[in-house]
């Protein structure tokens, strides 16, 4: 999804804008998609308590989470995004932790012809904690736009994003993740890592992983990789047997694991797994 | 009746304000036609170069100011009439060079023979030797290394065929203005297969008085050459005006090896939206030094087109934002070709409310298999007061790549203060070496006189900030 095209209107933005020209500014979506975004679902969870959720998208209309974390609260958070090819959506969750607080996110985008979607976690409370895991495979003429922001405000709040993603045939992916500390954040920690395989050689592949800081007493860290997948590691699976495709599988489904592990419901895990193998054959 | 009266007076007010204000911002400010063709004249600039000039002007008046980076408020762009035109003070005197420049001088032991031409108000005394004995030996190899405006006097079929075709006047406001009135800069061209020995730096060189601020620098290196050319150095630059839009373009040809160096290190109240370009023809090497200490904003990106077969880019760079400072700095590449690589690896350091941005752009086009890219950019932040933000981009086409990208932003962490404390050194010396530690990959780069002025110029700027 690149910048406004005639009747599309500006879903999201970076919290920090750069060169226009790059085209990663901005997210934008067609204006009807955006009026027609179903009531917000709020999800609560009171001090000391924890839930677990898991939401498979499908036809159901665009996703508008909020979550309000108190004190010492845990909220296990999966959403997988299984719509129809022809479908464009607009997703956003936005989770608020108080002290203490864990958010556990796991997203898998997987459906839809176009899909914007944006994350907004805010660490408020000291020692709050936000653990967030991606996963995606674009194919065909998919287009797959995530923005992700991980606000440090409290003291010694700790935040992971994870992205692994695969990219085939003419599919194009923009991910945009924001870690920023705020002042006043001393003893905080970042990470972000993503890495992105990518299949075909017409896919197109956007990654700005920028990184905000106002506090001195911060460790910030995040990492990019984009490119083919390993060759060593598809050498030795061939070497042990394995045709081409069958290595590719494995490499995928390897890479694919840890985030799926993070979902409980196995029904819904089994059928991402028949998904992206389907989309390997 | 008299509420009447009030509100008589207060249309008479209004409209009033409406008669006075507006003829007076019409007339006066801005850039204009007039000013431009003047420029032109005064300049002796053949014809094709004032259309030129007027056609940036143009472009200009057409384009709005960036929407992204840093705050330029302060910059009154309908005040550039004062920017452009010659300053009387600009020819100046040194007593008018605020003291604190001046001391940095001592400071970094500049002689004193070059402290007045390094501070941009005097001529070059014993450089001028220097020079002149650099220019008989390059004449002998056939370089020819001069400045812009004889550039465009005696080899004016070679300006024509490159000035400003690598950053087109359209890429952003502050290059059109720099099309419309650039004045004087560096004209660098090496011939094929001649490898100039000794770096060529470019304070060692008359430039026109007062042209400091809107310089123009194209460099050509023909195939197989190879050149290292050093803009600038690590003393302050004074200047009275408050705005520097220079433009840099260098060609590296088939085969041919550009290193350009910097160390910026432009006084306090400088806004300096600087724009610096590489073309790089098949297997040739651009290899950029990029330091950024002084200015009070900063906006530079230089950009690499590695347009054939086998190019590379290498660029390492130090940007030191203190209080007051908003140095917007990084890199831009562009893979267009084939088995194309590139090195980004930069470190920005803030203390005392400075702020420090790494921001960049890698763009792997369409067809450019095989392209390599590694960027690494680590951030320290002396204090809590200051801001360190990166802000890198990443545009893939195609599978053939390999594309890392890594960053950090943390502070000094207390175990190594620690650790050297307990070897006798004293708190301020430790933190003081960890910083050099840090920078060290760009002083590696730099000629031995410069490396040491750098450390000298980050020894300065840490004083008095630790503790």
């Amino acid at each position: 999804m690149t910048e406004a095209k005639g009747k599309e209107a500006i879903y999201s933005e970076i919290p920090e804008r750069t060169w226009n020209w790059l085209g990663v500014n901005t997210a934008t979506v067609p204006e009807e998609i955006l009026s027609s975004i179903a009531p917000e679902k709020i999800i609560t969870v009171p001090d000391g308590e924890s839930a677990a959720m898991t939401i498979v998208y499908r036809d159901e209309p665009n996703a508008k989470i909020r979550a309000e974390l108190g004190e010492g609260a845990t909220l296990d958070l999966v959403k997988v995004q299984l719509a129809g090819d022809d479908v464009t959506r607009a997703d956003r969750v936005a989770v608020n932790c108080a002290k203490d607080a864990t958010i556990r996110y796991t997203a898998v985008e997987l459906g839809a012809k176009k899909t914007a979607t944006k994350l907004n976690i805010e660490l408020i409370g000291d020692k709050s904690k936000a653990d967030v895991a991606a996963l995606f495979f674009g194919t065909k003429d998919q287009v797959i736009d995530m923005n992700y922001v991980i606000r440090h405000r409290g003291k010694n709040t700790d935040a992971t994003m994870m992205v692994d993603g695969t990219l085939d045939d003419h599919a194009e992916k923009i991910f945009r993740g924001t870690l920023d500390f705020v002042r006043g954040t001393e003893g905080s920690v970042g990470r972000e890592k993503e890495q992105v395989i990518l299949l075909s050689h017409d896919v197109r592949n956007r990654s700005v992983p920028l990184m905000l800081s106002g506090e001195a007493d911060v460790d910030g860290h995040h990492a990019v990789s984009i490119g083919k997948m390993d060759e060593s590691k598809l050498f030795y699976l061939m070497s042990r047997g394995l045709d081409e495709a069958e290595a590719k599988k494995l490499v995928t489904m390897a890479a694919a694991a840890p985030v799926l592990a993070r979902i409980k419901n196995e029904k819904v895990t089994e059928e991402i797994e028949n998904i992206i193998e389907g989309r390997l054959s | 009746m008299k509420n009447k009266t009030v509100i008589a007076d207060i249309e008479r007010t209004l409209y009033d304000i409406k008669n006075e204000d507006h003829p007076v911002y019409r007339t006066e400010k801005g850039l204009t036609p007039e000013i431009v063709r003047e420029i032109s004249k005064k300049k002796n600039d053949p014809e094709w170069m004032t259309e030129f000039r007027l056609h940036s002007l143009d472009v200009y008046n057409s384009l709005s100011l960036p929407t992204w980076g840093p705050d330029l408020s302060e910059l009154h762009m309908d005040d550039i009439t004062t920017y452009v035109k010659p300053d009387a003070r600009m020819a100046g005197r040194w007593e008018d060079v605020p003291t604190d420049i001046k001391d940095t001088f001592d400071r970094l032991g500049i002689p004193e023979a070059e402290k007045t031409s390094l501070a941009g108000v005097g001529a070059q005394y014993d450089s001028e030797v220097v020079y002149h004995s650099v220019q008989s030996a390059l004449t002998k190899q056939g370089v020819i290394y001069t400045d812009m405006e004889t550039a465009l006097r005696e080899h004016e079929d070679i300006v024509r065929e490159y000035f400003m075709k690598l950053v087109p006047p359209k890429d952003h406001k502050f290059v059109a203005l720099h099309g419309a009135v650039w004045s004087g800069g560096s004209f660098v061209y090496v011939p094929e297969g001649v490898h100039v020995n000794i770096p060529l730096q470019s304070y060692f060189r008359l430039n026109a008085p007062g042209a400091g601020q809107f310089e123009h620098t194209l460099i050509i290196v023909e195939p197989h050459a190879s050149l290292h050319f050093i803009e600038g150095c690590s003393a302050p630059k004074y200047n009275v005006t408050n705005l520097h839009a220079g433009c840099v373009e260098l060609y590296v040809k088939e085969g041919a090896r550009l290193r350009y160096s910097t160390i910026e290190n432009w006084s306090r109240n400088m806004m300096n939206l600087n724009t610096k370009r590489a073309y790089v023809e098949k297997d040739g090497i651009i290899e950029w030094v990029s330091g950024s200490f002084g200015s009070h904003v900063s906006m530079l990106y230089p950009a690499s087109i590695l347009a054939g077969e086998g190019a590379r880019c290498e660029f390492t760079g130090v940007t030191f934002a203190g209080h007051g400072q908003h140095l917007d700095t990084g890199a831009t590449v562009v893979h267009a070709a084939p088995h194309t690589a590139a090195t980004i690896n930069t470190r920005t350091i803030s203390k005392d409310g400075g702020e420090a941005i790494y921001r960049s752009a890698v763009k792997v086009a369409e067809g450019a298999d095989h392209a390599k890219c590694s960027v690494n950019c680590e951030s320290l932040m002396l204090d809590s007061e200051s801001r360190s933000d990166t802000i890198p981009t990443m545009d893939i086409q195609g599978d053939e790549v390999d594309i890392g990208h890594e960053a950090k932003i943390g502070r000094i962490s207390d175990e190594a203060i620690f650790y050297l404390m307990t070897r006798g050194i004293s708190e301020d010396e430790a933190r003081a070496m960890i910083v050099r530690g840090f920078v060290e990959p760009v002083a590696k780069a730099l000629p031995l006189e410069y490396a040491v002025e750098m450390n000298n110029l980050i020894n300065i700027e840490l004083e008095g900030a630790m503790g």
